[in-house]
């Protein structure tokens, strides 16, 4: 069973997707999503997907974090090619399903001449889906090898600001606490007779007698955080020290330039391509430009 | 002398005499009537053509007789055309007109038909003019030849030798455009506003997208007139699609789309088809059919298909996602350029508070909704917003509204969602385009909203539960009008607009409202536990 600790907990391990520093981790994600949503060549947003996967390999993740990764993908991906089946508008569209009838009262009407799964439209959603499994592949292989405490440090290497980072360190901390009080809460509930899963004004209930009790700890407990924390000096000084310091390797910045470098490129190059084919801004000496754009972009 | 006197007086008279002879005669000589000379005699089988002309069984035609006098005088004239055996006349053969003075003309086109099952070969056709002119009666003759020939004859003898997508009004390519690419025209909500308010009709040059530059090609010995149009077909069904061949002004596309030209005997000629487009037209790829017919007959003489793409900008969405990315990158520098000031302003028990509600809403909401989320897609397809609204609206507005009246600050939401993006850039690697864009949106609006509706500021009500429910509701309808436009943008998804409406009604308005209501109820008993 996938739970939530398979999802939420990174696997500390001694690989050369662990070692790398957390900015640049930050910076290699944050690069690949700016590359991932530019592509529109199938073949390439594949091998984009190809090498963000050969990460898991590199990192050496567990049978558990593959499965879990596995099951988000499949969802994901599938859940892509179901909407994209159903509101694919583009021709040519092949009908392979009716769900709602253009004459069927009021739904046909509702929605603008029934709703039908499209042939085309299944595939375009696999490709599309690929889009977003690529970032959440890499965001999930970066929670998965860096701990929290070295993705906050990233941050406020990357100047975010300390009070913000602090924030992050405490919501990371209390999670697995609020989790379990949460999942008391709800047992607590089932056993007076409550059900959660029942929809309608049932949810609302329930999120109402899930919160209050969930939220009333939370506060209680921010009064003895509070204090605890400004007896530690928090915010008493500008500048703070910290007792591990961020070193890039030479790796990580072989790495972080490179994926900078191609993301800019990338997106340039698509810009370019975009305004081009808008009838914006054409000159006969990017024509090399136009055509990398149009046949692996 | 008496005697030569006489004589001079004579000569005078008999050059007087002679003079008096000659101009009468001489005034004949200039008015008498030279048929070649004073008249232009004209035959076109089929009109257009002059020369030999080329026809296929079963065409309908027209031959042109044209007749002009530069003759300073009455002329009664018959004419008469004589087509060969087999030939159907469908108007009188004889004509009889008559020309009053110079530079008068007459024409006519006289219809005919060619039979499908006449033998091909070359057939003479005569006109015959019978001009009388003061009783004189002179004939002139004019011949030309029709070539019948058979289908495959005329089908190997034109050839579309090129076809240009986009061109310019010439006929020529235009480099600036990609190649076999339209570009679908998406005419701005207010223009069309402007339109109707200002009663003007949208102009056809609103229609037009492009060019498309035709070659064709006469390998034969014979002038062949013929009529060039085209079809974009569904590239599966090839059924034509009507989006591409607009009512323009109430008339339809075909009687603009069409062109003709007269093929000399081995020429090539090019001519330019504009190519209307409708906005409703979809994206995608098309078949692009040019069809040469000739004169006459329905008979397509030759095709060539080209696959075109019709690309479209949808500038509403793609503005939309301009500004709102503009808005929360400027939000977060903002935030950056004064984090000191802005954090300062809230004890770090208000910090504390916020980052715990930040967790509840990752633990409740995110956390279950990673797999929930995908599952509900996978299963529901575009009804799933009505479950994961419960999640996504309800519980998430119900802490926000809750958070808000135990911290009526300005800020509080905006640290609130930042709180949630990094938790969940961390926890689930969702550190995505759209989750930043939507969330510091959303952000932003809620944030103007309640301030500028008193929920927070300097004298906070935050516990009216139709204001709270009001404000929150629309800036989710805004922030997710947004989001779909993002998504659309940057993820090339579909939406239908009847889905963003209902959505946007249901979970963003709807769903939003009751969790802000509820919310206030939450916020007032976290209060007391609190106070």
């Amino acid at each position: 069973m996938i739970g939530a600790r398979s999802i939420a907990e990174p696997t500390i391990k001694d690989t050369i997707i662990h070692r790398m520093d957390p900015r640049a981790k930050i910076l290699v994600l944050i690069s690949t999503a700016f590359v991932a949503v530019t592509l529109d060549n199938p073949e390439t947003m594949f091998l984009l997907f190809l090498i963000v996967l050969s990460g898991f390999a590199l990192a050496r993740m567990p049978a558990i974090k593959l499965k879990t990764l596995t099951l988000l993908l499949v969802l994901l991906i599938w859940g892509t090619i179901y909407s994209q089946a159903l509101f694919y508008s583009q021709l040519p569209r092949t009908v392979i399903f009716t769900i709602i009838q253009p004459d069927f009262p009021v739904l046909g009407w509702m929605t603008n001449g029934g709703l039908f799964v499209y042939e085309e439209g299944l595939q375009h959603g696999a490709i599309q889906g690929l889009r977003s499994a690529s970032i959440l592949s890499l965001g999930l292989l970066m929670c998965w090898t860096t701990d929290s405490r070295d993705m906050l440090n990233g941050l406020v290497g990357l100047r975010v600001p300390y009070s913000v980072a602090f924030m992050v360190v405490t919501a990371v901390r209390f999670l697995p606490i609020i989790i379990t009080e949460v999942v008391t809460v709800v047992t607590v509930q089932r056993l007076r007779g409550f059900n959660p899963k029942r929809f309608g004004s049932g949810i609302i209930k329930t999120a109402l007698n899930i919160l209050t009790p969930t939220l009333s700890n939370c506060v209680r407990r921010t009064g003895t955080l509070a204090v605890s924390i400004q007896s530690r000096a928090f915010r008493a000084n500008p500048d703070r020290t910290y007792l591990k310091k961020l070193k890039f390797s030479e790796l990580d910045k072989a790495m972080v330039t490179v994926c900078i470098f191609a993301a800019i490129s990338i997106v340039i190059i698509k810009l370019l391509y975009n305004m081009y084919t808008s009838g914006i801004y054409y000159t006969s000496g990017l024509r090399p430009v136009y055509a990398i754009a149009r046949g692996y972009l | 002398m008496k005697k030569k006197g006489c004589g001079m007086k004579n000569i005078v008279f008999f050059f007087l005499i002679l003079v008096l002879a000659i101009q009468p005669a001489a005034a004949r000589v200039q008015e008498e009537f030279k048929p070649e000379d004073m008249t232009t005699f004209m035959i076109q089988v089929p009109h257009g053509v002059e020369g030999s002309g080329l026809a296929v069984g079963g065409s309908n035609l027209s031959a042109y007789l044209f007749f002009e006098s530069y003759y300073d005088g009455n002329m009664n004239v018959t004419m008469e055309l004589d087509l060969p055996e087999g030939f159907v006349l469908q108007d009188t053969s004889v004509h009889s007109f008559s020309l009053q003075t110079e530079y008068e003309d007459w024409y006519r086109l006289i219809d005919f038909y060619v039979p499908a099952d006449l033998p091909p070969g070359t057939y003479n056709i005569t006109a015959t003019a019978v001009v009388d002119v003061k009783g004189n009666k002179h004939t002139i003759v004019r011949r030309t030849r029709l070539k019948v020939a058979s289908k495959e004859e005329i089908a190997e003898e034109i050839a579309v030798s090129g076809l240009i997508v986009p061109s310019d009004e010439d006929g020529y390519g235009d480099p600036s455009h990609p190649s076999s690419t339209v570009v679908i025209r998406e005419t701005s909500p207010a223009l069309k506003r402007l339109l109707k308010v200002t009663d003007l009709q949208i102009d056809r040059e609103e229609f037009r997208s492009t060019f498309i530059g035709v070659e064709v090609t006469n390998k034969g010995e014979s002038t062949v007139p013929v009529i060039i149009t085209y079809d974009v077909l569904d590239i599966k069904t090839g059924e034509p699609v009507k989006a591409f061949k607009p009512a323009i002004m109430g008339m339809n596309a075909d009687t603009l789309c069409y062109a003709t030209l007269t093929l000399a005997p081995g020429s090539s000629s090019r001519v330019s088809l504009p190519l209307y487009i409708s906005e409703d037209a979809m994206r995608g790829e098309y078949l692009l059919r040019v069809k040469v017919k000739l004169t006459g007959s329905d008979w397509v003489a030759v095709t060539r298909d080209q696959k075109i793409t019709a690309i479209s900008r949808k500038w509403g969405p793609i503005i939309i996602t301009l500004v709102s990315a503009l808005l929360g990158l400027t939000a977060i520098s903002f935030f950056f350029s004064r984090s000191k000031e802005i954090m300062d302003r809230f004890k770090t028990r208000n910090l504390v508070l916020i980052s715990l509600f930040g967790t509840v809403s990752f633990a409740a909401i995110n956390l279950p909704m990673t797999i929930l989320w995908e599952l509900s897609h996978a299963v529901l397809g575009p009804f799933s917003f009505l479950f994961t609204g419960l999640f996504y609206e309800i519980l998430l507005y119900m802490l926000i509204a809750s958070l808000v009246v135990l911290i009526p600050t300005p800020g509080v939401v905006s640290l609130f969602m930042m709180v949630r993006f990094l938790l969940g850039g961390f926890i689930t690697g969702s550190f995505t385009p759209i989750t930043f864009i939507t969330l510091s949106l959303s952000a932003v609006i809620l944030e103007v909203m309640m301030y500028a509706a008193g929920i927070t500021g300097k004298n906070p009500d935050p516990e009216n539960r139709f204001r709270m429910g009001v404000v929150c509701g629309i800036a989710d309808m805004v922030s997710g009008y947004a989001s779909f436009s993002v998504w659309m943008v940057l993820y090339r998804l579909f939406y239908s607009d009847w889905y963003i409406m209902a959505n946007i009604l249901i979970d963003g308005f709807l769903y939003t409202f009751i969790g802000a209501w509820f919310g206030i109820s939450l916020g007032n008993r976290l209060k007391k536990v609190a106070e």
